[in-house]
């Protein structure tokens, strides 16, 4: 029973490991930010000229 | 065999001299132009004139020349020179001697520039912009400057050929072949200001010929001038890419992924020019598009680096048990100034990058152009993302070039630098961001402009920038105490030279990312392809040129 614990617990270790599903996210997160930066001056200029 | 590794593992005695050489000087120009960086927002704040008859634009000049093109240039020809060697092998007598010559001829161009913004014969800023017309003298400095980097450079292309040569059929150690990608841009982006140099502002501020063609004289130099902001960043991501991962304990994500990043900075960084002259009459606006379009090329090899960067800390944490979407970030090495320092620069890229979309993109440069935007977002390019890099660079290398230990007390010192610098770096650059998006003029002393409302409104931003510029200065007290400390009072001892490996040693990077004539091929058909009709439009049509003008 324990030693089956330990062995799932290992396997969704190793698993974990490859995930790059944070690296997903941040560059969303980073896209994210560079459109509501350039979206917001091009605001400012569709606002002033 | 033991002993050629060994020899690999520590900089040679020799080169660490040279580098050493170089970091000098780097950090001498930080010490002034960073006084004169203080003197300018103190200006700028309405508060203080500066005394005996001391010019704004003059100090402008200095911190300009001495930040931008000293301590850049000096500080990446001296890791670059140290990284060769430490990968490629130690550098030979030819090539060392090459060094050296390159290392003399930089240092007497800074000193001949830099004693003619100090006589106040050559105010015309660092971009030096034609009609304003400074001392011969100045002009033949900065060339012996870029002269002197080319032989320098030399040396690290020489060292590198060495190593290709004794390993044929091999891809050659990831940081030499970063170091000689940056190398090569240099000099081929360099052409262009040697060419305006030479051809144009030499002879005309030594008589020899009356006028002078701005448009060709502005076209050249920001041919030059955009790489030049590459050439600062590619030591940087060296750092970032093959350094960092080491320093943490993982790995490099791929090798042939920064690899490629490089080749595409290579390719990418030099037909652009032109979007920094998007307000400028007298180029066509289809040319203009074509190298806005290219610009955001560039774009690609950023986002491929930032990406294989969140996936080197996600798969490093993730090996050390961090869970969640967001737990790697944790198990990270918060105390180690190695890490954290360049991290906060590369954190520092995130804005910085998204300001030069905005500024690269055509409509959006008619709201920032010549604004002090453009002054804040270089503060987080260069004086942010690349420069904190540098520093966290020279926390390990200075003391490994010399033989000593970076302690605990330095590695602490040096992690409060990089905060002081970022808390002082967001007073700064974010009120220049904020004064320019209000129309607050670069490039400019204190002026109320006849107490007109908008220019009142910039004020307190103003006082803002020297709130900051006060704080960076504090930073910049603390970095030269924390160089002066590993260069010569430090313990003795051994400090590592970080390099990382790849996670997929199987995969051996292609080789056609060595074949030089073919990707020199793809750059010079570009750079032709986006400047010759243009440049041949410039010159068929050009106005009458102009006599040199003194403002100062």
């Amino acid at each position: 029973m324990a030693k089956a614990e330990l062995k799932a617990k290992q396997h969704t270790q190793v698993e974990d490991s490859s995930s790059l599903k944070g690296t997903l996210a941040s560059v969303f997160l980073l896209g994210l930010f560079i459109i509501v930066s350039w979206v917001s001056v091009y605001y400012l200029f569709v606002d002033r000229f | 065999m033991i002993s050629s590794a060994a020899a690999k593992v520590k900089v040679d005695p020799r080169d660490a001299k040279l580098s050493m050489a170089h970091f000098f000087v780097a950090f001498g120009a930080l010490a002034i132009g960073g006084l004169m960086g203080l003197l300018q927002t103190l200006v700028r704040s309405g508060k203080f004139e500066l005394p005996w008859g001391i010019g704004y634009y003059q100090i402008l000049t200095a911190h300009g020349v001495l930040m931008g093109l000293v301590l850049t240039t000096f500080f990446i020809m001296g890791f670059q020179y140290a990284a060769v060697s430490r990968t490629a092998g130690t550098h030979s007598p030819a090539a060392r001697r090459t060094g050296w010559i390159g290392f003399w001829l930089m240092t007497l161009g800074t000193l001949m520039a830099g004693v003619m913004i100090l006589l106040n014969e050559a105010s015309v800023l660092y971009t030096f912009y034609a009609p304003l017309q400074a001392h011969w003298i100045f002009y033949l400095g900065l060339t012996f400057v870029v002269v002197g980097s080319w032989v320098d450079g030399a040396a690290q292309i020489m060292t590198y050929a060495k190593w290709r040569k004794n390993n044929p059929g091999q891809p050659s150690p990831l940081l030499s072949f970063m170091a000689v990608i940056n190398t090569v841009m240099w000099i081929v982006a360099t052409l262009g200001v040697a060419a305006t140099v030479l051809f144009q502002l030499l002879p005309w501020s030594l008589g020899l010929v009356d006028t002078v063609d701005v448009l060709v004289s502005r076209t050249l130099f920001w041919y030059f001038g955009h790489p030049l902001v590459y050439f600062w960043l590619l030591p940087a991501y060296m750092c970032w890419y093959a350094v960092i991962p080491k320093i943490i304990g993982g790995k490099i994500f791929s090798d042939s992924l920064a690899r490629l990043s490089f080749i595409l900075f290579l390719l990418f960084s030099i037909p652009v020019g032109f979007h920094h002259q998007l307000t400028e009459p007298g180029i066509d606006p289809a040319w203009k598009f074509l190298q806005v379009i290219l610009t955001f090329m560039v774009i690609i090899p950023s986002l491929m680096t930032a990406f294989s960067l969140f996936a080197t800390f996600e798969r490093y944490g993730r090996s050390k048990g961090a869970t969640g979407l967001f737990g790697w970030l944790r198990v990270l090495p918060w105390g180690d100034a190695r890490f954290i320092v360049p991290f906060i620069g590369m954190a520092s890229f995130i804005p910085a990058g998204a300001g030069g979309i905005i500024n690269a993109s055509n409509q959006m440069d008619q709201v920032v152009h010549n604004t002090i935007w453009v002054t804040g977002h270089f503060h987080l390019t260069a004086a942010t993302s690349v420069v904190l890099t540098f520093f966290g660079i020279s926390y390990w290398l200075v003391p490994h070039l010399t033989g000593r230990k970076l302690t605990k007390a330095m590695n602490k010192l040096g992690i409060i630098q990089a905060w002081v610098w970022f808390i002082g770096m967001a007073f700064m650059s974010g009120a220049m961001h904020f004064q320019g998006l209000l129309g607050g003029p670069r490039r400019s002393a204190f002026s109320t402009y006849g107490d007109s409302q908008q220019a009142l409104d910039w004020i307190p931003y103003q006082i803002a920038q020297a709130v900051g510029g006060t704080i960076l200065f504090i930073g910049i007290i603390l970095v030269l105490v924390i160089f002066i400390n590993l260069a010569f009072f430090a313990p003795k001892g051994e400090e590592e030279f970080p390099v990382g490996e790849a996670e997929n040693l199987q995969e051996k990077a292609p080789m056609v990312f060595e074949n030089w004539k073919l990707w020199l091929g793809i750059a010079a058909a570009l750079i032709l392809f986006a400047y010759t009709i243009p440049f041949i439009d410039i010159i068929q049509n050009a106005p009458p040129g102009s006599k040199g003008f003194k403002t100062w």
